[in-house]
């Protein structure tokens, strides 16, 4: 297949998708991310540190469950084993942040092939529950005491198992700015490539299975290999989300295979809207958002005392996530755009 | 020069079936409800496994090969119960079939969009292109399954009861494109279940009935045959002529 993309067809592109009401909404919250560092304030640079890397977890998990039809609930597995790579390879091997970041990736596209081969054979939900239990048992392997205490006597001085995990992670910079421009880059550039890579042709490839893998077969497509490839580029992503996370939590542990975060990428992503991966930037805010002012009021003992458990984050994106597939079934990216869009009509006295 | 040979036993579904049909033949299937015509359309395609026996293409056993091996030999299905790629374009529907590994071989040449838009010009589908299979009549459906086909550059194409839930005038259409094609050289293999609508368009059928062999011949020989009339009208229907 030929690709020859002219600079000048890139130009035109760029300035009808600017032209357009979602373009310019895109630039205009890109502009905002990008000014946050500014504040100075730590605090909020890290929520939207949290905030940009669930983006790419999330829109791992889309690209897989929207385009492709491939619903993991062991995304969870990708997240934790970049983790342990990029935090095993920073603390030991002295690797700079960017190689062990790669690396995890890598490991995680390995991972990718390795859970993709057997899990394929399976369908719809037993393809859901062989990932999950695949998280599981990788929770339980790296948690385990037996192979920790084996990790350290084979390789003296360096961690690998056991419920501690890696700390003492350095992040990407001193400089929090640096850091902050680092992440924002690596979303956009993830973002750009999965949207791309949705509309190409392997895309088409990719949503014909989705829509009827028989149909598919019988059009000539290798439908195996096609979801192999799947995987491993869902994992990539998710692995960079893995070391970027690790990162900024300055450490890893087996907490990281729970099952909790496979569900975290479905949240999102579904809140979003499943195949739209911008979608999963808006699922992500929201959830990350909202989950640190639940904490907040968590926090405040006079308020949890009369709400007990009701502030729970997962409780409440639970009960959201039932109000989006009843009410919105198609996530909120399409209604919040077009209201806004109308808003601005009205604004401009359209 | 193609030998297409294929023994079954032991199965209910098709019961030791053999016949061979011949490069730019155009060759009816029919059969009762039920006779396990489009069983046989599954063993062909690689859908399902044969418990016994062999299927040839092009003189390569193909017994048991995966689907789309299968579809990349130019050995190529339509279904009977319309299948197509719901939430995508009618466009994109065709480059599915276009960017298989035999489809692509031609198709790159032209590019893989213009070479889709020509086969959906070709299946009359072409001022719909832009649009998504499930808001399509009946009719368009049953021509995009052909135009799908046609994207894989197929050299045997298996029609399963292309004609079945259609219009009279739907029918035409779908008649008229299937003769265009067997013209272009497309060697043609279709089923169904009502003689009539076959009868006029192959010049050769082979019948069926509870999986097996019944009959082979120009139509007119078949639709005669004893035991073909016993398959459609019963025991009775063979009385009533006696």
């Amino acid at each position: 297949m030929k690709i020859n993309y002219e600079f000048s067809d890139f130009k035109i592109y760029m300035r009808d998708w600017i032209g357009t009401f979602r373009g310019k909404l895109t630039v205009l919250c890109l502009i905002g991310l990008i000014l946050i560092p500014l504040t100075g304030n730590e605090y909020i640079i890290g929520i939207f540190n949290t905030f940009m890397i669930f983006t790419i977890f999330a829109a791992s998990w889309d690209f897989l469950a929207g385009f492709v039809g491939q619903v993991s609930f062991g995304h969870a597995i990708f997240l934790g084993i970049a983790g342990y790579t990029t935090a095993f390879t920073i603390r030991f091997l002295n690797f700079p942040w960017w190689l062990a970041l790669v690396l995890g990736a890598v490991i995680a596209v390995l991972f990718g092939l390795i859970i993709g081969v057997p899990a394929l054979r399976l369908k719809g939900p037993y393809l859901a529950l062989g990932t999950l239990a695949m998280s599981l048992i990788l929770y339980q392997l790296f948690l385990m005491g037996s192979l920790a205490i084996l990790w350290e006597n084979t390789f003296p001085g360096t961690i690998m198992f056991g419920t501690d995990g890696i700390g003492q992670i350095p992040p990407i910079s001193q400089e929090a700015g640096i850091s902050y421009l680092v992440i924002f880059l690596i979303m956009v550039t993830s973002l750009i490539v999965l949207t791309h890579l949705a509309k190409s042709k392997l895309g088409t490839i990719f949503k014909s299975i989705r829509d009827d893998e028989t149909g598919a077969k019988a059009s000539g497509i290798n439908t195996t290999k096609y979801k192999i490839l799947a995987f491993m580029i869902s994992g990539f992503f998710a692995g960079i989300a893995g070391g970027l996370y690790t990162i900024r939590l300055t450490g890893v542990n087996p907490g990281s295979f729970q099952a909790l975060y496979s569900f975290y990428a479905i949240i999102m992503a579904s809140v979003g809207g499943i195949a739209t991966i911008s979608g999963s930037a808006l699922g992500a805010f929201i959830f990350v958002f909202l989950g640190e002012i639940l904490r907040l009021l968590g926090d405040n003992p006079s308020i949890s005392d009369l709400l007990g458990g009701f502030t729970e984050p997962i409780f409440i994106f639970s009960v959201i996530l039932i109000l989006i597939i009843r009410f919105a079934e198609h996530g909120l990216l399409k209604p919040v755009l077009e209201h806004l869009q109308d808003l601005w009509d009205l604004l401009l006295g359209r | 020069m193609k030998n297409l040979t294929k023994k079954f036993a032991g199965l209910t579904a098709v019961n030791d079936m053999s016949f061979e049909i011949h490069r730019g033949e155009f060759v009816g299937l029919i059969g009762p409800n039920g006779a396990g015509k489009t069983t046989i359309f599954n063993l062909i395609s690689g859908i399902e496994k044969p418990t016994s026996g062999t299927i040839r293409f092009d003189g390569r056993d193909i017994t048991g090969m995966s689907t789309h091996k299968i579809v990349n030999l130019g050995l190529v299905r339509t279904f009977q119960l319309v299948r197509s790629f719901k939430f995508m374009t009618l466009l994109d529907n065709i480059n599915v079939s276009c960017l298989s590994p035999r489809g692509k071989t031609i198709a790159k040449d032209y590019g893989i969009d213009e070479y889709s838009s020509t086969i959906l010009a070709s299946v009359g589908l072409i001022d719909k292109a832009r649009l998504p299979p499930v808001i399509l009549p009946h009719g368009d459906l049953r021509k995009l399954q052909i135009g799908k086909a046609l994207g894989t550059n197929p050299q045997l194409l298996l029609l399963d009861e292309p004609f079945s839930g259609l219009s009279h005038e739907e029918a035409v259409s779908i008649t008229e494109l299937i003769r265009s094609l067997h013209s272009d050289g497309v060697t043609v293999f279709v089923t169904g279940h009502v003689l009539r609508e076959l009868m006029g368009l192959v010049p050769r059928v082979i019948a069926m009935h509870q999986g097996k062999f019944i009959a082979d011949g120009p139509p007119k020989e078949v639709a005669n045959n004893k035991i073909v009339l016993e398959a459609y009208l019963g025991r009775g229907g063979e009385f009533a002529r006696t």
